[in-house]
């Protein structure tokens, strides 16, 4: 009986919490868009000259700004706008004169996929590192690891692009080039814009291999910072757990070190790491601008990069509306995360 | 008044701290990268020439006893170009910590204190900043006022602050509860007093720690937003757009983009190490 | 199952292989194509849409080679021109045979359907036939399935009109096929948009934005290409397009370094295609009222005061034509005089007659982006030592190339350093804009007003005889030259790496690439 109970409460809890969260990935959206449609009104320059360029008659001009909307005050073009986000609609870019909503759709697979690829880089190098440093805590390996994860820290991300480039594409030859496929790939037909998959569902695995090996510099490029903080993370969590009585008696016991690891540490250190995770794959979005910038990825990151130059406002509201949506979503995908982790935290 | 237990560490446990400090190689490390830096920033200039003068005939020379870091694809001296760099950088760094710090100090402080609708308001207001990927929004910025330093640190001041919104406000609510917040109120001080006298000063250490560490980020995002050209015009001689203007020359002359971005690693890794130190010494519970 | 199985026959087969075109019918072609918004015909007014568009669609009539002065037959075996007295009437003869992509026949009507449709969409490129041409609709009639007849007032010039259909506006569309796409009165616009319906000797088969171009062989072309596939590579990076050039993954590469081109020019592997454009780099000096640059000789005194040679040779390694007239190498009219040689002493003496022996100080506005080969920024730089050589202080402003027009257009700049490029291969193209106030362009924003220049320039313009066209340029570009606001820089070049196993590249001023004549050695 009172086990029921506690259980109903925990589910209205937890609902309760759910609802709350998901007005705040509304909010969050919201409020992005907004600070991005108030950083529009300020331009000093002219998003009309930018998108027509020197050659352009004062007619056309006029006609490109009533066409879009930009002879309008300012509260109008909102309540424009936010009638159509509401319809789902992101309007139409000024650059490409395309739906908003067709360019992301076109952009943002790409960079999911790099994003992922990243993370897992990041996942496979700074998880295991940060162990092996916290077991050998001030011996050799450890020294190497926290060297690494210092510079990993301070290396600019574009610098890195250019040096691992010049090094394992031009110089070696180990690594592909810019690009998601080699040019003379037969590129598979778009279904779900992610190359590993479409490669995948046409049948064709040596152009899937291709993807794969293509996204191996840019993901290192762009995972390293969240390898380097992860590797710190892990190292201090881990130390912070073998301290712990429990674990130095199982190992006074005789417990062999991986067995220790697997079932104490690990499980115990998971949870500070979780909460740089998250961090991490909102971040990777930033990142993504520099990297895909040096590697010709065709991304939401170039994307952004071109809107912006060409005060194309529209597009960077779309993309910056969609880096909320990723970053709130991801948010709550770890708080649940952390929730099944570590049932005892309460959702107040 | 005078009783009331006043923010900052004894001197005892000062000299404790500068033993501490002392000891650990890589505080030290940071600490003496951090003083090079300076001084390069400060007397550097005085052994180089003008970062500015093109000289087309001697264009992408290598490192020679008169250009020491060899010449860039305008035959500029890289040498002089990264000294004058390392002022820039530093300002960059030291203006947007120091924008976002007090900006994000006061909404934390207000957002702690006052509480409630406040709170709320002021704390929301802090999550759609943190939901900004921040180069996207400081591009989004640069692009809006026109690209330049100053609208770069703007830009970056203006992702970066809401870290310290968060951090003085737990430290606020946290202090809020303590005795001596409590008997300044009792003893009938105003808010702001209270404020000003004791919640502030409690904030400062894990401020200080998150702003040493922020120096060397926002460094990074600078030269992020100038290599994506957002950032510092050519020919500024900052870092990130050095680097971005001589990277297609870096198989001929690596040189011109290799000494800058040494010089940002360098930076920030400076910074970074002191953050830790700092930590460490003021906060020993925050170690990682 | 079937998956595990695909994994490991291709973990056996090793990874980064894949080749699955063949190397010899596919060209794949390497350069910064982020300009490219759309394919129509009828929209495109960038580079790369441009030369997308003129290997999608034919034009009635067009330019062969390098020469932008003869017309030479497209669709149209035949045209001609006739003064009626009120007006032109140009009449075009279709060639018959000549089918779309779609195995239609071009007509008539999909002529006069492609004129239409440019002057109801009103895209960035309209202009070139409302306001050169002045065409309205309903003055393009079909005959019969094989004649096209266009009315042109008498205000419009015939030869400007016949120009300004070799670009790709004058792209022939399939009509039934673009109606069939039709979405809410669009005239396909959406549709054309990536896809193509042209009687060109390519289709767009794909275009993944940001990643890749694919243009494949149309089966139904009159003009037979030699390759299978051309595919543009979105390459932005110079460095890479140079890596990937070397490695073979790339045959042609568009954007790189003078020092790239230099490297390039010395390995036997590779040839470096030299082509104009048709922009011309140059100082504008406003002229108004009150502004130090009023006086003609002050701004004589900056074009003795500017070293053009260093820039190009020094600056640009060459890589541009030494300019001094308003009208571009390639173009009827162009004039090579270079009556300015560098000579600081000379300026200083003109600034002393000018009573102002000791220089002023004033504003030079430059864009934040690339002056053809340089930032622009270290080229408004090199300008601003060698005018400090002659005591004129120029503080440089560095603002957004929009922003730059604005204050420009609004008469506000003192120096500005830009580009004009013509927006239609025809020395009017530049004449116009650069001499006549009432324009509103060039000469305008300058605030140079001198009703002889905007005369020349005018008759000039309507002037059917060639040679005497010819003769009133020769006068107007000495005059502009002597009087006008400018400092013409110089006409950058285009320079193109291949691998030397590509043949038949060719490019003309206006940026043309046939793609047809291109073919691959194996």
């Amino acid at each position: 009986m009172a086990t029921g109970y506690r259980l109903s409460l925990w589910v209205i809890d937890m609902f309760a919490y759910l609802i709350r969260r998901l007005f705040f990935v509304v909010f969050v959206v919201w409020g992005v868009t907004f600070a991005t449609f108030f950083i529009s009104q300020v331009v000093p320059a002219d998003p009309a000259l930018a998108a027509l360029g020197d050659n352009a008659r004062e007619d056309q001009i006029k006609e490109f700004r009533e066409r879009n909307g930009l002879d309008k005050p300012a509260y109008v073009q909102y309540a424009v706008y936010m009638n159509k986000l509401l319809h789902g609609d992101l309007g139409q870019s000024l650059r490409t004169s395309r739906p908003v909503i067709d360019d992301l759709r076109e952009f943002f697979p790409a960079t999911i996929e790099l994003s992922l690829a990243a993370f897992f880089v990041a996942l496979l190098i700074g998880v295991p590192f940060g162990v092996i440093a916290a077991l050998n805590q001030n011996r050799p390996p450890d020294v190497i690891v926290r060297i690494l994860a210092l510079l990993g820290g301070a290396t600019p991300v574009f610098f890195l692009g250019i040096l691992l480039l010049q090094v394992f594409h031009a110089q070696l030859g180990w690594f592909p080039g810019p690009g998601r496929l080699d040019p003379y790939a037969l590129t598979p037909p778009r279904v779900t814009g992610f190359m590993t998959i479409d490669t995948l569902l046409a049948h064709d695995p040596r152009t899937f291999w291709d993807s794969l090996y293509h996204l191996v510099l840019p993901a290192v490029v762009l995972g390293s910072a969240s390898a380097a903080l992860l590797a710190r993370m892990t190292r201090g969590a881990m130390l912070e757990v073998l301290s712990q009585d429990y674990i130095r008696t199982a190992r006074a016991k005789g417990a062999s070190n991986s067995a220790v690891i697997l079932h104490h540490a690990a499980k115990n250190a998971a949870l500070p790491v979780l909460t740089v995770l998250g961090g991490l794959l909102g971040g990777l979005l930033s990142g993504a601008v520099l990297t895909e910038t040096i590697f010709s990825w065709p991304g939401i990151g170039r994307y952004v990069t071109t809107s912006a130059s060409s005060l194309d406002f529209p597009a960077v509201m779309g993309v910056t509306l969609l880096a909320g949506l990723v970053y709130a979503t991801i948010n709550l995908a770890v708080d649940l995360l952390y929730a099944y982790i570590d049932p005892r935290i309460k959702y107040g | 008044m005078a009783s009331l237990p006043t923010a900052g560490p004894s001197t005892r446990s000062a000299s404790r701290m500068v033993r501490r400090f002392r000891r650990n190689f890589s505080a030290m490390l940071g600490l003496t990268l951090f003083v090079l830096l300076i001084l390069l920033a400060v007397l550097g200039p005085l052994f180089t020439v003008d970062p500015l003068a093109q000289e087309l005939v001697n264009k992408l020379k290598p490192p020679s006893a008169q250009h020491w870091l060899g010449t860039d694809q305008l035959g500029r001296d890289v040498w002089s170009r990264v000294v004058h760099g390392a002022a820039i950088s530093l300002r960059v760094g030291f203006l947007v910590v120091a924008l976002s710090a007090l900006v994000g100090v006061v909404v934390g402080l207000l957002a702690g204190s006052l509480g409630g609708a406040v709170d709320n308001l002021l704390m929301r207001f802090t999550d759609i900043f943190f939901a900004f990927p921040s180069l996207i929004l400081a591009m989004a910025i640069a692009a809006a006022l026109g690209p330049n330093l100053n609208n770069t640190i703007l830009a970056v001041a203006a992702v970066s602050w809401p870290v310290y919104a968060r951090l003085v406000r737990a430290q606020a609510l946290a202090l809020r509860e303590r005795e001596f917040v409590e008997a300044a109120k009792a003893l009938g001080s105003r808010t702001l007093r209270v404020l000003w006298r004791h919640i502030l000063p409690n904030s400062l250490t894990p401020v200080l720690v998150q702003a040493s560490f922020d120096m060397g980020g926002a460094i990074l995002t600078a030269a992020g937003l100038s290599f994506v050209g957002f950032g510092a015009q050519p020919p500024t001689p900052e870092w990130g757009a050095m680097v971005s203007e001589a990277r297609n020359y870096i198989d001929v002359a690596f040189w011109a983009s290799v000494s800058p971005a040494v010089a940002i690693i360098l930076t920030v890794l400076a910074f970074n190490l002191l953050g830790d130190a700092l930590r460490d010494v003021l906060d020993p519970r925050g170690r990682d | 199952m079937q998956l595990v199985k695909w994994l490991g026959v291709s973990l056996a087969l090793g990874a980064g292989l894949a080749m699955a075109q063949d190397r010899t019918s596919t060209l794949i072609y390497g350069g910064d194509w982020t300009d490219l918004i759309t394919a129509d015909p009828g929209v495109s007014y960038e580079f790369t849409g441009g030369l997308v568009t003129d290997n999608l669609y034919e034009t009635l009539v067009k330019f062969e080679g390098t020469d932008l002065s003869t017309l030479k037959p497209g669709l149209a075996e035949k045209w001609d021109v006739k003064n009626t007295g009120q007006g032109w009437l140009v009449t075009f003869n279709l060639r018959k045979g000549s089918k779309f992509s779609t195995g239609r026949e071009v007509t008539a009507k999909d002529v006069v359907y492609s004129i239409e449709r440019v002057l109801a969409i009103k895209g960035p490129s309209s202009f070139l036939y409302t306001d050169v041409a002045n065409l309205k609709p309903g003055s393009a009639k079909a005959l019969d399935p094989y004649t096209v007849q266009v009315a042109l007032p008498k205000t419009a010039s015939p030869q400007a009109f016949l120009n300004l259909l070799t670009f790709n506006i004058g792209g022939v569309v399939d009509s039934e096929e673009v109606k069939a796409h039709e979405q809410n009165g669009d005239w396909g616009k959406a549709w054309l948009t990536d896809h193509s319906a042209g009687s060109g000797p390519f289709v767009l088969n794909r275009w993944d934005r940001n990643s890749q171009v694919v243009l494949t062989a149309n089966p139904n072309a009159r003009l037979q290409p030699k390759l299978k596939q051309v595919i543009l590579r979105y390459l932005p990076e110079p460095q890479a397009q140079r890596v990937a050039l070397e490695s073979g993954e790339i045959d042609i590469a568009e954007n790189l370094t003078p020092e790239m081109l230099k490297a390039f020019g010395s390995n036997p592997k590779f040839k470096v295609y030299k082509s104009d454009n048709l922009r011309l780099r140059y100082i504008g000096m406003n002229a108004k009222e009150g502004s130090p640059f009023a006086n003609p000789k002050v701004r004589e005194a900056v074009r003795y005061a500017i070293n053009q040679d260093d820039i190009i040779n020094n600056l640009l390694l060459g890589n541009a034509t030494k300019i001094q007239t308003i009208i571009p190498k390639g173009l009827l009219g162009y004039n090579s005089a270079t009556y300015y040689t560098y000579n600081p002493a000379r300026a200083k003496q003109l600034l002393a007659e000018a009573g102002v022996p000791n220089g002023f100080e004033f504003e030079l506005l430059t864009a934040t982006a690339t002056c053809d080969f340089v930032p622009c920024a270290d080229l408004a730089a090199k300008i601003q030592s060698d005018l400090a050589k002659v005591g004129l202080k120029a503080n440089i402003k560095q603002i957004q190339n929009s922003e730059v027009l604005k204050i420009y257009r609004a008469q506000q700049a003192q120096m500005v350093l830009v580009a004009w490029s013509p927006d239609f291969p025809d020395p009017d193209g530049n004449a116009t804009p650069m001499s006549d106030y009432n324009a509103k362009s060039l000469a305008y924003r300058n605030v140079w007003n001198n009703p002889t220049a905007a005369k020349l320039a005018q008759q000039a313009a309507l002037e059917p005889t060639p040679a005497k066209r010819a003769a009133l340029y020769k006068i107007l570009t000495e005059l502009v030259l002597k009087e006008g606001p400018y400092a013409i820089l110089y006409q950058p070049a285009q320079n193109t790496v291949l691998s030397v196993k590509v043949e038949g590249y060719v490019r003309n001023g206006q940026n043309q690439v046939r793609f047809e004549n291109l073919s691959k050695q194996p």
